[in-house]
């Protein structure tokens, strides 16, 4: 085997009896399916994609996302955006400081509500002190928050987009982060599912486009921000759970199955369907239906390997923080995650912080105490993630994104909280061929409105696009016509 | 290369790449493009004048789309705004209603220019929100051309009255072409056959009599034919008309028909159950399967679509007093919006659009639509038919609480709502100086005639539906029969009552008679009042009033006497804790405080003599406005020209795999004519003119020479075929579709013979999808909520499903593979099979024949046989000792165990494999 293809990097644990007939079974088929494989491994997984749907436009200078996303809204100003004027003027209204301006912007008309809502979504307006340090950190200086202390480590691989809007004040922007379009205007296909239908497979043991995490709930989008609407169900985001027992729905039999019995059938099957393929040479959906049963039975096979954490070092499993409470939930995913890319996985999509309604990042009261223990559940795992992709030299072609729904009034609401805010708000990206320790664009001194720079959500997708070779005009569909907001501007400034 | 060559070139390349975009990439405007440079390359090359100019700008190509993209929705065929059209270069030079709007050779004199570059948003062309301002490359081509003199060819094709478009005019019955061939003489073989002869295709022969009846069997109820159903048809050898009409009319008189029909209506008509987080209602209604049950029910009486028209949008309106037609109103209940009017009202004036007329009518909320006749005003006015309505729940019999169940439909709630247009669709932008009268499409002609509706009491009062009386007076007779009885027991027993006791048992008995009493005065009163005089109905309510405030005091004194002999009993409870029971006694001290309080207020109030009583139920407005009725007739109308070819399509789509308009929503002006246009509007008018049958079409439809090909092309002619019409554009084959998601469900239950065909009543739990043996139409089917292998298998979106997709994805492998469903049924169907096949003298052949007609409703073939055989050695011997062999990771308990005997499990296998054959969930 080629040690740059991903059938060599599919972790088993030598000892596994497993490993030694995963390759009988994988020798035993055949057909379509193993000429493929046997032809990507031969010539590089480059020519894999190729083969298999590439819809790329020009070079792509990365392969991979991860896409991490906080339910809720997380804080700027405590995160990545420092604003001292808020703690200058604690408890002073807006108008009271020289900053009033803010209040008439026409930017405020952007907004889009759904719902109204009594208790939320309004501009608050006494300000309320930053409730956290910020450090400069890494070479680069750029300041990041005390609640950030291992991402703030990665400081210099970081891409912050400090200058972010979107429309949507209530949690529907949740979904209109990942679709660019507004709840209200329905449903759409999302980032990942349009990187999925964009670029071809670079494996044959697992889907382009998988999820983890709790997804959104239905108020805000729910499995819609994962799906692939038009482009079809192929191009959905799969669910997975780091739980090699229950890893995916029907992914194991009923108890008491044996893998030697399905494979036997699953010959069977195949030899079946190529009978029926050579007396219908224009039904092609056969030939389909007989490879999604080989890679069917090749993800039965890896993603519990894949999600069973056991065979990382101890050292790893430190680092990432399975062995603390705090993190091992998020810790896991985040390694899974790094495990999914190494086993070309196109696309990963992780949520965090779902709490069956608007989400655990949302801070309309006790935003010290709520941000401080959800920053301390993602921070080390994220900031393993970084440091261990680099170390694998998969950091150049794997472009990490951290984003939530919006930001949070400079205002306080409830006395220590904060509202929710689209006009201005962080998030970043690091890696996959991204310009590293900067801060693009600006909001005002309050972290009030984006006034530098600004760009809606799409412009993350088109930037995501534009470094995965894919050109979002030419991958339309007939009779969809999509807005050129909902396609976003790559970030040119950024890319390096 | 001359310019002359180099325009031909250019023509020819851009012909090249649209044709490209018309299949792969089109944005709608793009499209529109197209359609005119393929005019354009109609023409033939030397009548195409050079209109290259000295500065290189080319009219058709670099001015002509660049007037269509900027300025062709107000200033061409469609509008002409100023009386300006930009869509051609003759009529460019005819300029506006003001004169001309070009001087040639002079850009700077030219108001075209001078528009276009207009340095404030309120003058500059294309105003706001029309589209973005040219950019200065674009003026420079446009400046440049016209100072060249504004060349342009002179036979341009000038783009025609979108009116007349092919789908707004009413369709007139075609003739059936006359052909020789009698074994395709019936009409729909007739339309079909002479595009074959016109293009040289041959059609492939019928498909063999396994393929046919499962075929027919799948495609008109969804379930397959049994092997004795199968046999009996083989056995009869009889390919006639006659007995094929014979077998096709069972079907459709099987109530299953509706069943599998229905649920194809449910896509197209966006069914939901009730949607929301807990218990909160979000979208839709709760028991809205009443609404699937009238579909259903409706579809097995074949019922006029016209009439289901009619009934879905108006039933209020035109059967207020039909129970059993009010849940067709579900399909506006369904848009049901908890925190959005404007949501709901889109929703509804969208798919209402869609579903019916196959417009898209949503497309000129922000602005006249881009590309049919349609305004922005049209689409508020269509609104506001929906303006006045509104969901509510009534009680149905058997059963108060309409949380429980209840029957949810549609009425006029708010006959004063006004509609207003709001600007660039936004709502925070109403025009409300401009509120809008109901209208439908003015395009689509037709009369809309608004009369208003005087409902009958039962509709407008719920409540003096005679069960509704019937029921609470029986309730309330029942509880003082039965408190009545109490007391006399008590009095009878020997036992010795204390007097609080039996004052206790006097004051509930007394409670239940003026309850009753009460009952009767109010449900009198309110009678009354909307049938009697005014002063029997002041008098009776006068008595109803009286009644329920003797009923109050009544209420009260029980509450004290309640409440004294609760004090009494914490004053004698044995309490160690003397805090505790001052504490307990306190509690109930004021509690019987606060009754007497309320006694006293309840006493006072009772000398009142007035006449203010509860009524017995909610009063709703006594007129409809008639809005929706008038709505309803104009669709369901012969003079419509788009509701009957937009059901006929559908009706083929689901007979074909593939309809003869493809965009199956949108008949407008970016859908061209169909190829087939003869043949649809041929069947439209058969459907019209026979009463909107749908069977009726189904029948012509399957019965005709042209369904009953094989989808299997062998013969020598087919590669002829796929040369000329590789897609099968023409229907020289049959099209093999896959099984909807619920028809694989449905038939892993059926072959294995577990469907437990129960039908109708309230949705069952998605969860227990692998459960229940109900038909997959009736599991939850709503947001969030559907079975998740249906799912997998692309069942419908509930928010909007007008054709399904056929993906193949390897989560249905897993699906179909690992399900307890899957397997459970395998290993039930297996030893059914055996038990016959054993006796038989080549017993394995015998029960792998039984398998395939079983589950694939055909005998295996020589090759699929001895593999087969092949398998079930090898598994046995595979299965005798699995002492050696490995398990799967994860996995739940079986629900039924696999034999324990090795050549029975691997029989099992078998089976298993044969649920999950290629042609299993194909319709072939």
């Amino acid at each position: 085997m080629n040690a740059g293809s991903p059938a060599a990097q599919f972790p088993i644990s030598p000892s596994s009896r497993r490993r030694a007939f995963l390759q009988d079974m994988g020798l035993g088929f055949g057909s379509v399916a193993l000429a493929s494989m046997l032809d990507r491994e031969a010539s590089g997984a480059e020519s894999g994609r190729a083969q298999n749907g590439d819809r790329t436009s020009f070079a792509p200078k990365a392969k991979n996302v991860i896409w991490l996303f906080m339910i809720g809204g997380a804080s700027h100003m405590e995160s990545f955006d420092p604003k001292p004027a808020l703690t200058r003027y604690a408890g002073r209204t807006i108008d009271e400081t020289p900053f009033g301006e803010v209040l008439k912007s026409p930017f405020l008309d952007n907004e889009r509500v759904v719902a109204f809502d009594p208790n939320n979504g309004f501009v608050r307006n006494t300000c309320y002190p930053l409730q956290v340090g910020y450090h400069r950190r890494g070479d680069s200086g750029l300041e990041i928050s005390d609640w950030w202390p291992h991402v703030g480590d990665c400081a210099d691989d970081l891409c912050l987009v400090r200058s972010m809007w979107t429309e949507d004040s209530n949690h529907g922007a949740q979904l209109q982060f990942h679709t660019g379009r507004h709840r209200a205007d329905g449903f759409f296909p999302t980032i990942g599912s349009w990187v999925n239908y964009g670029l071809g497979s670079l494996n044959d043991n697992l889907p382009e486009f998988m999820v983890l995490g709790t997804p959104l709930a239905d108020c805000c989008g729910g499995r819609e921000a994962h799906r692939a609407n038009y482009l079809g169900p192929q191009y959905d985001g799969v669910p997975l759970k780091v739980d090699p027992q229950n890893s995916m729905p029907y992914l194991s039999p009923e108890q008491g199955v044996f893998v030697e019995e399905q494979r036997q059938q699953l010959d069977l099957l195949r030899q079946l369907n190529q009978f029926t393929s050579n007396k219908n040479p224009d039904d092609t959906a056969i030939l389909a239906r007989i490879r999604a049963y080989e890679l069917a039975f090749h993800m039965q096979m890896t993603v519990p390997h894949v999600v069973d954490l056991n065979n990382e070092t101890q050292e790893t499993q430190d680092r990432y923080g399975l062995n603390q409470k705090q993190t091992k939930t998020f810790g896991r995913q985040m390694l899974t995650a790094r495990r999914l890319v190494e086993n070309g996985v196109r696309f990963v999509q992780v949520y965090h912080g779902s709490s069956g309604g608007a989400g655990r990042w949302d801070a309309h009261k006790g935003l010290k105490k709520g941000h401080s223990t959800v920053c301390g559940e993602v921070d080390q795992p994220i900031g393993a993630l970084l440091k261990d992709l680099k170390e694998r030299g998969l950091l150049d072609q794997t472009i990490v994104v951290w984003a939530s729904e919006f930001g949070r009034t400079p205002g306080s609401q409830h006395s220590d909280g904060r509202d929710h805010h689209p006009y201005g708000f962080t998030v970043w990206m690091a890696g996959g061929g991204v310009k590293g320790g900067i801060a693009h664009g600006a909001t005002d001194e309050l972290g009030f409105h984006a006034v530098e720079n600004r760009h809606y959500v799409s412009d993350i997708h088109a930037t995501l696009l534009h470094q995965l070779g894919l050109e979002p005009h030419r991958l339309a569909i007939p009779g969809h016509k999509r807005l050129e907001r909902e396609v976003g501007t790559p970030i040119q400034d950024v890319i390096a | 290369m001359n310019t002359h060559e180099a325009i031909h070139r250019n023509i020819r390349a851009r012909c090249h790449s649209s044709q490209l975009r018309g299949s792969t990439f089109v944005r709608p405007r793009a499209f529109r493009q197209s359609l005119l440079i393929l005019v354009l390359c109609l023409l033939t090359s030397p009548a195409v004048r050079s209109a290259d100019t000295s500065d290189g700008v080319d009219y058709q190509r670099d001015i002509q789309p660049l007037l269509a993209q900027k300025c062709g929705a107000c200033h061409g065929a469609l509008k002409q705004q100023a009386g300006l059209r930009l869509d051609a270069g003759v009529l460019i030079r005819q300029g506006s209603d003001n004169g001309a709007v070009m001087v040639p050779g002079r850009a700077a004199d030219s108001t075209v220019i001078q528009k276009v570059t207009a340095k404030h948003a309120d003058e500059r062309m294309p105003p706001e929100g029309e589209g973005t301002a040219l950019k200065a490359h674009e003026i420079a081509l446009l400046k440049s051309w016209i100072n060249a003199g504004a060349a342009a060819p002179a036979d341009e094709l000038i783009p025609a009255d979108p009116r007349e478009h092919w789908s707004y005019l009413v369709p007139q019955r075609p003739p059936v072409p006359a052909l020789d061939d009698t074994n395709w003489s019936q009409p729909v073989d007739a339309f079909i056959k002479r595009e074959h002869q016109r293009l040289g295709l041959t059609a492939v022969e019928p498909a063999d009599p396994h393929t046919l009846l499962r075929r027919v069997y799948l495609d008109l109820i969804g379930l397959p034919p049994t092997q004795q159903q199968l046999q009996a048809f083989i056995n009869a050898n009889d390919m006639s008309s006659d007995t094929w009409q014979q077998v096709v009319d069972d079907l459709l008189e099987s109530p299953h028909y509706g069943e599998r029909w229905g649920r194809h209506w449910m896509d197209v008509w966006r069914y939901s159950d009730w949607d929301g987080y807990k218990q909160q209602l979000r979208g839709s209604q709760r028991h809205i399967w009443r609404w699937r049950d009238w579909i259903v029910q409706s579809l097995n009486a074949d019922k006029g679509y016209d009439r289901m028209i009619i009934e879905m949008l108006a039933a209020d309106e035109v059967a207020p007093n039909a129970p059993e037609l009010l849940p067709a109103t579900g399909f506006l209940a369904r848009n049901f919006h908890k925190s959005n009017r404007n949501i709901w009202l889109d929703a509804t004036v969208e798919h209402t659009a869609k579903a019916f007329l196959g417009m898209t009518l949503n497309c000129a909320r922000c602005h006249d639509h881009k590309f049919d006749p349609i305004a922005q005003t049209a689409y508020y006015q269509f609104r506001a038919i929906f303006e006045p309505h509104n969901v509510r729940t009534d009680q149905v019999p058997g059963q108060p609480d309409v949380a429980k169940d209840g029957l949810p439909r549609a009425y006029d709630a708010n006959l004063a709502a006004k509609t207003f247009l709001y600007l660039q669709g936004n709502d925070k932008r109403p025009d409300e100086d401009h509120p809008l009268t109901p209208a439908v499409p003015a395009v689509l002609g037709g009369h809309f005639n608004v009369q208003p509706v005087e409902l009958p009491i039962e509709s407008y009062f719920p409540s003096l539906v005679a069960f509704v009386e019937q029921e609470q007076i029986d309730a309330a007779q029942k509880a003082l029969a039965k408190v009545t009885k109490q007391s006399s027991i008590r009095a009878e027993s020997a036992e010795q009552k204390t007097t609080s006791d039996t004052q206790l048992q006097e004051l509930k008995r007394s409670v239940a008679e003026l309850r009753l009493k009460s009952l009767v005065a109010r449900f009198a009163a309110d009678r009354s009042k909307v049938v009697g005089n005014d002063a029997e109905t002041s008098r009776l309510a006068r008595d109803a009033a009286s009644a329920e405030r003797q009923l109050n005091v009544a209420q009260a004194d029980l509450v004290v006497a309640q409440k004294q002999a609760s004090v009494g009993k914490a004053e004698s409870q044995e309490e160690a804790d003397e805090k505790k029971k001052q504490a307990a006694m306190a509690a109930v001290r004021k509690e019987l405080a606060d009754a007497i309080t309320k006694q006293k207020t309840t006493r006072d109030a009772s000398t009142k003599t007035d006449d203010k009583y509860s009524p017995t139920g909610k009063e709703y407005p006594h007129t409809s406005s008639g809005r929706r009725l008038a709505l309803a007739r104009w669709i369901a109308n012969k003079a419509n020209p788009l509701t009957a070819r937009v059901l006929v399509n559908h009706i083929w789509l689901r007979h074909f795999g593939k309809p003869l308009v493809d965009n199956v929503f949108d008949f407008g002006l970016r859908s061209a004519k169909p190829r087939h246009v003869e043949l649809l509007d041929w069947l439209a008018v058969e459907l019209m003119e026979n009463d909107w049958s749908m069977k009726h079409l189904h029948r012509l439809i399957v019965t005709s020479r042209t369904w009953r090909m094989a989808s299997t092309a062998t013969e020598a002619g087919a590669s002829d075929n796929r040369t000329i019409d590789r897609d099968n554009d023409f229907l020289w084959r049959m099209n093999f579709r896959r099984m909807d998601a619920e028809i694989i469900r449905d038939n892993v239950l059926a072959v294995s013979g577990q469907l437990d065909t129960t039908m109708g009543g309230a949705d069952i739990d998605y969860n227990k999808g692998e459960e229940t043996r109900r038909r997959s139409i009736y599991l939850r089917h709503a947001y969030e909520k559907q079975m998740t292998m249906l799912v997998l298998f692309d069942a419908a979106s509930p928010n909007e499903c007008y054709r399904r997709s056929e993906s193949i994805i390897p989560q249905q492998a897993l699906a179909l593979l690992n399900s307890t469903l899957s397997l459970s049924q395998s290993r039930l169907l297996a030893p059914e099979l055996w038990q016959t096949a054993s006796t038989d003298q080549s017993p394995q052949e015998s029960f792998i024949r039984s398998a395939f007609l079983q589950i694939l409703s055909r005998p295996p073939a020589n090759n699929e046989l001895a593999a087969c055989q092949q398998f079930l050695t090898r598994q046995s011997a595979t299965l005798a000792d699995t002492s050696e062999l490995n398990t799967f990771v994860g996995g739940k308990a079986p629900r039924v165990n696999p034999a324990t005997d090795s050549h029975q499990r691997a029989r099992e296998n078998l089976v298993q494999v044969l649920m999950n054959h290629n042609d299993f969930v194909t319709v072939r």
